[in-house]
């Protein structure tokens, strides 16, 4: 065959693929469906590859936690798995917390629970997490510098079935439990010491667990007082749990095996799904107009809402744009040129909801504030224009323009200099229909308004490692918007404070956000027994707009067999498949 | 005499060759055909916006996954920009892109393997094996890089593409060139005093022309497939800007949804496009082809 033969064929074959894709509807397969067992879709992209129950940065990620959780029970299990985000005490080590009166202590009971191995779960096992990661802290994925465990100065074992933790000063012990204590999970000491060393313990374990080849057959990994135990786990990343027969706890497995199957898209998983041969996977936003088609193969589809905040992070430190972005008036200018009530409605398909601040929306909680909730900045690009127009900016050929610089009330502002264009680059997350749709609309919409808007897509791994907090003087500075958030940018423990976030010096406060008054609310809110200093804390980042807010999409939409139930699902985005049951 | 005539003026021949080779061309009625459709879709392209004009730099969220009617004769896309502005959009950067980026591979690959095989010798070994490791090498994966290091635009793309897709030219230049350069014409040339820039462009060159043409045609089609890989993969063009290949990665998401008119129409315009290109190479080829003659 000739080349140009072999061209001409190589164009005909790219192009019949994309048609043929375009008429193909998808082959059904038979049912994998059967009351003994369930195959769950993970993420795409995703393969678990960590099995030991205490995360280190190398292996973060909520569904190797989700997985390990299954294997070994937290001591407080604060999650949204009833359908409210609570403590689960069905799925808890401990029965109860006793906060101390001056919220300096808590005394912690255990239930009367057993290892599979039979021995009995005793304070024992609690202080041996807790001498792991305080000799260990900067390796565990959980420490933040001033947090668990520095703010825990002493554990004690009480009696066998009673700890007593003591903090360095007062917390507000809704925080403490559900964002620091769901942290602890009871290990089993007699099993995993090595010698009474906490530091060469956590050597050992850590590299039994770098062995994923092992995680089936390693006596070490079969003491658990999880509902289930891993049957087999391929570096491919399909995970095989079966039921813990010993398990003594509140969450009976309710099905005997649980497959969980890794894919390597989101196309791949849907195509499974149209096979019949995933029993609980998902579909995208853009995918709702084919609920009938899922329907009508025995599915119901569930959207599963996260607790979550999305949004695009300034770079307040960006050479060009920092200046710009600390003028509270360009701020506010940006957010009202995002329709987020229309992009929430057509582009999500309803299956997001507006954010105007930094605490979720998409479930009712009393940490919200009314400010929030009201949207202080509602769209508008005339208003938008107008703030700028006020403040010295005029439109030049197409572009808002600095004509007036100054730091005076209808002047650009501090650091603003003359001539200074209103355009900024955006890089973002690529791989999402839904995710390329809201940038164009916003795009679109800050045009109107006079401010140039330009994109750039990146794998999400390369968003997050380009856009680093930085210094103005830094190579690494010149990026100016990020967004990792496609299935929300951000999901919060039980308690939403945003410490990490927005508070100076945060480890995840990306754009270099400060303000004295915002850290203040911040720490009122860790500190405080009242829900007030966290509503104050809503309000204030409502109207001082540190990111760029938009709307929260859901964590993903389900899709799972007719029949399965019994369960809520989690808004901390993990996945309890003790909980699952075939109903029908 | 009459011989050496013939060997020391070849220009006269080549009029008389090229009458031959257009009149050979347009009796291929897949080659005409081909001129036909890119001249229609060039026209389409450039001149369609002036007859059909739609706004393509903004999105109405309101008007959204629209099917065919009169007010969009191809319906909208998710964003919802009519999807016929939306073709001549996206064709624009397309035909722009893999016209241009043909252009200049063949360009650059013209020069250098007329230089190599003229020159020979060392620089000969030299640049050809640069030529083999840039062949060792997918467009493809230099494409990928480049886009995940730069914003992909227009003219970043012409180039990134001009400068992986020359290489294969340059191979067919330089073969010919051998061949030329030992004619009698350019020994004449060069014993008369004249110098080797003469030689390459007075002799080598011109009657180079032929396998010249041919690669270009090839060469566009393949950029214009190459841009429409990048697109598929995410990392062509940004918004508001599109490419057809930009627009069928887009338009797949709705493959499940009945919405034929994002996917259907993109992927013919690459299909035409890229076969037009092949079959006027293919005449081109049998135009010039000096066996085929009768």
């Amino acid at each position: 065959m000739s080349p140009a033969r072999t061209r001409l064929l190589a164009g005909v074959t790219l192009s019949a693929c994309a048609l043929l894709l375009a008429g193909c509807s998808g082959s059904t397969g038979s049912s994998s469906a059967s009351k003994d067992s369930i195959n769950y879709a993970l993420p795409a992209n995703f393969t678990p590859n960590w099995i030991l129950p205490i995360g280190t940065a190398a292996h973060l990620n909520t569904n190797n936690s989700s997985i390990s959780h299954t294997l070994w029970e937290p001591l407080v299990a604060y999650d949204g798995s009833t359908g409210k985000i609570g403590w689960n005490k069905a799925g808890s080590i401990a029965t109860a917390a006793d906060f101390a009166a001056d919220n300096k202590s808590v005394k912690i009971t255990l239930g009367d629970r057993h290892w599979s191995d039979g021995k009995p779960i005793t304070s024992q096992d609690v202080k041996f997490w807790f001498d792991l990661i305080k000799a260990n802290k900067k390796q565990w994925a959980g420490y933040s510098p001033g947090q668990a465990p520095d703010n825990w100065t002493s554990l004690k074992a009480d009696d066998d079935r009673h700890v007593t933790l003591t903090f360095d000063k007062a917390y507000n012990p809704q925080w403490m439990l559900a964002n620091e204590l769901q942290y602890i999970i009871p290990l089993p000491k007699h099993a995993w010491d090595q010698g009474g060393d906490p530091v060469k313990t956590w050597t050992y374990l850590n590299n039994a667990a770098k062995n994923i080849g092992g995680y089936a057959s390693n006596p070490l990994w079969k003491t658990i007082s999880g509902p289930y135990g891993v049957k087999s786990f391929s570096t491919a990343g399909k995970v095989v749990l079966a039921a813990n027969k010993k398990y003594d706890g509140g969450e009976k497995p309710g099905i005997p095996t649980v497959n969980l199957l890794p894919f390597t898209t989101t196309d791949a998983e849907k195509n499974a799904l149209r096979s019949g041969s995933v029993d609980y996977g998902y579909i995208e936003a853009t995918d709702l107009d084919q609920k009938e088609s899922f329907t009508a193969r025995g599915y119901e589809v569930k959207p599963w809402s996260g607790w979550a905040i999305t949004y695009m992070p300034y770079n307040f430190n960006n050479p060009s744009m920092g200046p710009v972005f600390k003028q509270l008036y360009a701020r506010q200018a940006i957010q009202r040129s995002i329709d987020q009530t229309t992009i929430a409605k057509v582009v999500f398909s309803g299956t997001a909801v507006p954010g105007y601040g930094p605490i979720p929306t998409g479930q009712a909680s009393a940490f919200v504030s009314q400010t929030q909730k009201d949207n202080p900045y509602p769209f508008s690009t005339s208003a938008a224009r107008a703030l700028l127009t006020s403040h010295g900016w005029s439109e030049q050929s197409g572009v808002m323009t600095c004509t007036r610089p100054g730091s005076g009330a209808s002047q650009c502002g501090d650091g603003v200099a003359k001539g200074t264009k209103f355009q900024m680059q955006v890089l973002s997350q690529s791989g999402s229909a839904v995710t390329d749709n809201m940038m164009s609309a916003i795009q679109s919409s800050l045009a109107k308004t006079g401010i140039k808007f330009s994109i750039k897509t990146a794998p999400v791994n390369s968003v997050l490692s380009q856009t680093p907090q930085c210094t103005a003087s830094q190579s690494i500075c010149k990026w100016q918007l990020s967004f990792f958030g496609t299935a929300g940018s951000w999901y919060f423990p039980a308690f939403p404070t945003g410490d990490a976030l927005f508070q100076s010096k945060g480890g995840s406060n990306f754009g270099n956000y400060s303000d004295a008054k915002v850290d203040q609310l911040i720490s009122a809110s860790t500190t405080s027994s009242s829900n007030q200093a966290i509503q104050d804390y809503s309000a204030s980042l409502a109207k001082d707009l540190p990111v760029i807010w938009l709307p929260e999409p859901d964590y993903q939409i389900s899709v799972m067999k007719k029949g399965l139930g019994g369960f809520a699902q989690d808004s901390l985005a993990n996945f309890h498949p003790a909980q699952w049951k075939w109903t029908s | 005499m009459s011989a050496v005539l013939q060997s020391t003026t070849p220009t006269a021949e080549p009029v008389a060759n090229y009458r031959l080779s257009l009149r050979r061309f347009t009796r291929n009625k897949l080659a005409v055909a081909g001129l036909v459709v890119v001249v229609v879709f060039l026209l389409f392209c450039f001149v369609g916006p002036l007859l059909y004009s739609t706004d393509q730099t903004h999105t109405d969220l309101h008007q959204v996954n629209l099917g065919p009617s009169g007010a969009h004769w191809l319906g909208t896309d998710a964003v919802g920009h009519d999807e016929v502005g939306r073709l001549m959009f996206g064709g624009q950067v397309s035909l722009l892109v893999g016209l241009a980026a043909g252009v200049l591979a063949t360009v650059i690959g013209t020069l250098w393997g007329a230089t190599a095989g003229y020159v020979g010798g060392w620089a000969d070994a030299v640049m050809m094996r640069v030529v083999d490791a840039g062949i060792a090498i997918p467009a493809l994966f230099i494409l990928l890089v480049v886009s995940a290091i730069t914003t992909p635009d227009t003219l970043g793309l012409i180039l990134v593409l001009g400068l992986v897709s020359w290489l294969v030219p340059s191979r067919l230049v330089r073969a010919e060139t051998l061949t030329l350069k030992s004619r009698d014409y350019v020994l004449t040339l060069r014993a008369t005093g004249g110098t080797h820039g003469r030689a390459i462009a007075r002799h080598i060159l011109p009657n180079s022309v032929s396998t010249i043409v041919v690669a270009a045609t090839f060469q566009v089609a393949d950029a214009i497939l190459l841009v429409a890989y990048v697109s598929y993969l995410g990392l062509g063009v940004q918004p508001p800007k599109t490419d057809w290949g930009g627009m069928l990665s887009a338009g797949l998401t709705a493959a499940y949804s009945g919405r034929w008119w994002l996917i259907v129409p993109p992927g013919l315009a690459i299909i035409l496009v890229v076969c037009a290109f092949n079959a006027i190479g293919d005449g081109l080829r049998d135009a010039f082809d000096v066996r085929g003659r009768g």
